[in-house]
């Protein structure tokens, strides 16, 4: 398991231009929820010439599926034009590609449900907001789900207790 | 020291989120809060290595 590298991941997919949303734990993370996670989840725009991008970038990253790694099988840009999930090893550890989530939300139906924040000097990336994050987990209502729910609650009461 | 003393000492939530923790993390900004995962991740990576060896 190579060491995780959050911040490396998401830098190299700006760096490349990759346009995509951070989703999933992280998110809730970013968001302000102290919970563990050793993945990184996005949902990227499968527009032909993004999904070029990401490609070259998961090239960078040397992903491959993590469901058999020792055969070393690549994304190509039919796994990444699809709303289906590819769940990757990459040198900065797990990264989980998503065409959509919930009920079918792509990149499109997410951009105004997600807020930019800066995560380092110069990186700004695209993250869910707090309340899509508890729609979407309570629509999937997995025990994953319900476990991180009330969490995510309360930072959104705790939020609106405080001044902007 | 018995229990009931600390009962002013902690904030739980009626199902049992630890507010205190969720007041922490929402002071950092969301670089701190980044770092704060990537780093606790590791830990415990290397803690499960460790133990898998010994």
């Amino acid at each position: 398991m190579p060491e995780v590298r959050y911040v490396a991941t998401l830098r190299e997919l700006n760096d490349g231009g990759v346009d995509f949303i951070l989703v999933g734990g992280l998110a809730a993370v970013l968001n302000g929820a102290p919970v563990n996670t050793f993945d990184v989840d996005i949902v990227h725009s499968r527009d032909p010439r993004n999904v070029h991008r990401l490609l070259k970038v998961l090239e960078q990253l040397d992903a491959v599926f993590r469901i058999q790694p020792e055969r070393r099988l690549r994304p190509n840009a039919s796994h990444a034009s699809c709303a289906g999930r590819l769940n990757l090893m990459t040198r900065y550890g797990p990264l989980d590609v998503l065409g959509t989530i919930g009920k079918d939300l792509g990149f499109s139906e997410l951009i105004p449900h997600s807020l930019e924040l800066e995560i380092r000097p110069g990186l700004r990336v695209r993250v869910l907001d707090l309340d899509t994050l508890i729609a979407i987990k309570e629509e999937l209502n997995g025990d994953k789900d319900r476990a991180v729910l009330p969490i995510l609650r309360r930072i959104l009461e705790e939020k609106r207790k405080r001044p902007n | 020291m018995p229990a009931e003393e600390l009962s002013g000492l902690t904030d739980y939530s009626p199902d049992g989120v630890d507010l205190t923790l969720i007041r922490w993390m929402l002071s950092l900004t969301p670089a701190e809060r980044l770092q704060v995962a990537e780093q606790s991740v590791n830990d415990i990576l290397a803690m499960r290595e460790w133990n898998a060896r010994s």
